[in-house]
């Protein structure tokens, strides 16, 4: 394997990722947010501050749909968006799993650019300093406004977060393993067993 | 060997195969910029950084300086372009950019030779410039261009060159000029010494038109572009134009937004006549003029 080999699967991770970026656009805000399409059924994740109000989703294909807000935890900033549509979803990875050095991949809208790839590697992984107890993953990777709500991926373009806020030039996202225990916690998702 | 290990050496051998075409360019006070040997005899670079028009030098990396001499430059690409006499000097392998994709490993490379690796995060068709150059292809990398890393080259994971990397067109994104416009304006400038593009000398600002002055007056488009300043006898001024005269359309082409007329006149050259449209005192009325040479800015 060498840098064109590995070029390649880079553009093909991208690729991928991009197609299950979302973009948020709450109300009349002029700034857009991004999102991740969880599951084939319409549900989009994204930040909590990214959709307060009236959501519209517009998916890389170019569709765009009114959302209903199903969840939203201002605490984690996470909100779960819902959208009438047979959608492809992101192939979701096991947060508990990274390690630091990881290559990481973010997608996401910053300074009108649409779809943008930025990459890093895992820089830290647990709480934040006045951020506690809420576990993070902290990336060395260059995010901007529009990336909020949007995917942090590993190499093989599994998500693994949710990209929500920069603190000292370092991106903070959301593991994916928070994200599904709030979808499970809202009901938005069901773990296989009935509830009672 | 690690795959790790691999990419590691791969990326310094596309900065070795590049890095002995890179030169220091010194055109300004204190920090020099980057310029690339583009064709024997011909080193392109930013303009913004190229602050004075005489006595440049360029210093190949073994460190001997160079004379060079300014043989034009654009700011509405921010190119400029140098002549040197230097033999030995090799010159970059040229790519072309439309060729890249989004997650395509590409590094900035600096005199010195310094590098900033990163990759390619996006991607857009054509666009203009805010000083109106018409760029053939949005090239938006994720790596961090340092100090005098302007008019150095964007490479690809060969050591080919796709773009000129410049800080001069977008205070957010790092952005590289695609090869193809570097190379159409490097030939222009080596011909001519400059980039001749239309100019009338007036201040434009986008207006919406009142449904009753559409209706009234038949017509079709629903914005114009009212005139808010006017240069002391340039082409426009010379014809009778006044301030708060509204263009909606230039050689009876609609016009609603200044692009549309940066996109008319950018190929007319001077001595070209146009008819511009407008609305004066509600009233409909045509100007002909002469179109003349944008004044060159001198940095």
């Amino acid at each position: 394997v060498s840098a064109i080999g590995l070029d390649d699967s880079m553009v093909a991770v991208a690729a991928g990722l991009r197609r299950v970026t979302a973009r948020v656009i709450d109300g009349d805000r002029p700034s857009h947010g991004a999102g991740v399409v969880w599951t084939g059924d319409g549900v989009i994740v994204t930040n909590a501050h990214v959709a307060r109000r009236h959501a519209t989703v517009v998916l890389a294909d170019g569709r765009r749909f009114a959302a209903r807000i199903e969840a939203c935890d201002v605490r984690s900033d996470l909100a779960a968006l819902r959208i009438d549509a047979s959608v492809q979803p992101a192939d979701v990875g096991d947060s508990d799993r990274l390690r630091v050095g990881d290559l990481v991949l973010a997608v996401g809208h910053p300074f009108g650019l649409s779809g943008a790839l930025t990459t890093g590697l895992v820089h830290a992984l647990g709480p934040h300093d006045g951020l506690a107890p809420a576990r993070f993953i902290h990336a060395a990777v260059r995010l901007a406004p529009g990336n909020s709500g949007g995917p942090l991926a590993d190499a093989s373009g599994r998500v693994i977060g949710v990209n929500s806020m920069v603190v000292g030039g370092l991106a903070l996202a959301v593991p994916s393993n928070v994200v599904v225990d709030f979808l499970r916690r809202a009901r938005v998702i069901r773990d296989g067993s009935p509830l009672l | 060997m690690s795959t790790l290990l691999s990419l590691s050496n791969d990326l310094a051998a596309a900065v070795a195969r590049v890095a002995p075409a890179i030169v220091s360019v010194n055109a300004r006070r204190r920090l020099p910029s980057t310029g690339i040997h583009w064709r024997p005899g011909i080193v392109v670079t930013a303009h913004h950084t190229v602050r004075v028009d005489d006595d440049i030098t360029v210093s190949r990396p073994d460190g001997r300086a160079v004379r060079a001499t300014l043989a034009g430059r654009d700011a509405s690409t921010d190119l400029a372009v140098l002549t040197v006499q230097d033999a030995e000097l090799p010159v970059v392998e040229v790519a072309d950019s439309t060729a890249l994709s989004i997650g395509h490993i590409v590094l900035a490379v600096g005199y010195g030779p310094r590098a900033s690796l990163g990759v390619v995060s996006a991607l857009g068709g054509r666009w203009r410039t805010w000083r109106g150059g018409d760029i053939d292809q949005l090239v938006c990398a994720d790596l961090v261009l340092y100090p005098g890393f302007s008019g150095g080259p964007l490479v690809d994971a060969q050591g080919r060159v796709v773009g000129m990397n410049t800080s001069g067109l977008s205070r957010q994104v790092p952005l590289a000029i695609p090869t193809s416009v570097v190379t159409r304006v490097t030939d222009e400038l080596v011909k001519s010494g400059r980039i001749a593009r239309g100019y009338i000398g007036v201040g434009l600002q986008p207006v919406r038109l009142p449904e009753t002055m559409t209706r009234a007056l038949g017509l079709t488009g629903t914005a114009g572009l009212v005139v808010v300043n006017l240069e002391p006898d340039g082409p426009a001024a010379r014809a009778g134009l006044l301030i708060g005269d509204i263009l909606i359309a230039l050689d009876g082409k609609p016009v609603g937004e200044t692009d549309d007329v940066q996109a008319a006149l950018g190929p007319l050259r001077a001595g070209a006549r146009v008819t511009i449209s407008l609305v004066r005192g509600g009233a409909r009325t045509d100007v002909e003029l002469t179109v003349g040479e944008r004044p060159q800015p001198r940095r």
